[in-house]
């Protein structure tokens, strides 16, 4: 069942076969992990919205009109659940968590540079408005164009393309004074 | 300065794009959180409860409860002794089966309709789609409908559908009226083969 595609897993488990459910979580557990990551800026709550995720796309599963694009509508549905834990959390004390460990394992090639450059690159995307974090992580990290970043978040094109160019902006502006200061 | 910018975002990108590797317990935990969440047959069960049909009642309709009727007894008279266990298990596996080499198991089922162009097999294993390809019966004549499918194991819930709109149980297999919806389904268990 592992290399079967996504639409055949859906129907299994829309059949009755909950633990067919399984590979779907595997397949798409470590990248949309680092979506969440970078969105919500520590492991915790990262695997909280990733699990909050999986267990909503499950619940809906029948309402997922496209099973062979079932990725697409996951990752939809964790884009929705990132706005919602980083609003509830931007209601809190500012307060920005360094995890060590994702540091530590970004560190392999010369340890203290590249973990300093992990560390300023993280506080700068912590520092982002929350859409222009989202805009910037699409485009850069997970590569998307436009027309598919407008159909997963529901937000225009040009005001998509307006978001990333800010975001660009701030983190140039951010990573400057580091470098700078 | 734009070239300069441009290779500072694709740095800042390269080190984002590092897998961000989640706990060890992370995929149990979600199927722990799933396995929690009531099947998906259920609610199948409930849209197909929804879903706009048309149930006809024709002089088929009675033409039909006649051979399952008739059916029900030459079969409970085969099985007088049985329990209602075993009659459970002879729903699934009363007929020729099984060749399985995966949890599922092929399972044949019958119907007598002589009047019926059509018979399709629904329940929680299908969706309770009576379009599915796999499930649809062939008439091997006289009357007699019938399919081999595969069917995972365990309990499951189960009817005929005669024509795109007639829901005929299966008379060989005890029923189970659904608390939720009082609706009469057939029921089996089906085993793995050793």
């Amino acid at each position: 069942m592992e290399g079967s595609s996504d639409a055949v897993i859906v129907s299994r488990v829309l059949r009755g076969d909950v633990e067919a459910f399984g590979v779907l979580v595997g397949r798409y557990r470590d990248r949309y992990a680092r979506y969440a990551f970078h969105m919500l800026g520590n492991r915790e709550d990262a695997e909280e919205a990733l699990q909050d995720a999986f267990t909503r796309a499950y619940r809906s599963l029948a309402r997922c009109e496209d099973p062979e694009r079932f990725g697409a509508w996951l990752f939809r549905i964790l884009i929705n659940r990132c706005r919602t834990l980083g609003a509830r959390r931007g209601r809190r004390a500012q307060t920005f968590v360094v995890d060590e460990v994702a540091i530590l394992e970004a560190a392999e090639d010369h340890p203290a540079e590249r973990t300093a450059w992990r560390e300023e690159i993280d506080r700068a995307l912590e520092r982002l408005r929350a859409d222009q974090r989202e805009a910037f992580v699409l485009k850069y990290v997970e590569e998307m164009g436009y027309d598919e970043m407008s159909e997963l978040t529901g937000v225009g094109v040009s005001a998509l393309k307006m978001r990333v160019m800010r975001a660009c902006e701030r983190l140039r502006e951010l990573l400057s004074e580091v470098h700078s200061g | 300065m734009a070239d300069e910018d441009d290779v500072m975002m694709k740095k800042i990108a390269q080190e984002l794009r590092k897998p961000v590797p989640v706990s060890t317990s992370f995929d149990a935990r979600v199927m722990r959180a799933v396995r929690e969440l009531p099947r998906h047959a259920r609610r199948r069960l409930w849209s197909r409860l929804n879903a706009p049909r048309t149930i006809t009642v024709q002089p088929l309709g009675w033409g039909l409860l006649a051979a399952s009727v008739a059916l029900f007894a030459l079969l409970g008279a085969m099985h007088a002794s049985a329990d209602i266990n075993r009659v459970a298990k002879a729903s699934a596996n009363f007929f020729p089966k099984t060749k399985a080499t995966t949890p599922d198991q092929r399972v044949q089922f019958v119907l007598v309709a002589p009047d019926a162009k059509k018979v399709s097999v629904v329940g929680d294993f299908n969706g309770w789609d009576a379009q599915h390809i796999e499930y649809q019966a062939q008439h091997r004549g006289g009357g007699v409908w019938s399919v081999t499918a595969q069917v995972p194991v365990g309990h499951h819930r189960y009817s005929f559908v005669v024509d795109d709109s007639l829901w005929v149980a299966d008379p060989t297999a005890p029923r189970v009226v659904d608390n939720d919806f009082g609706v009469a389904n057939s029921t089996m268990v089906v085993q793995e083969q050793k």
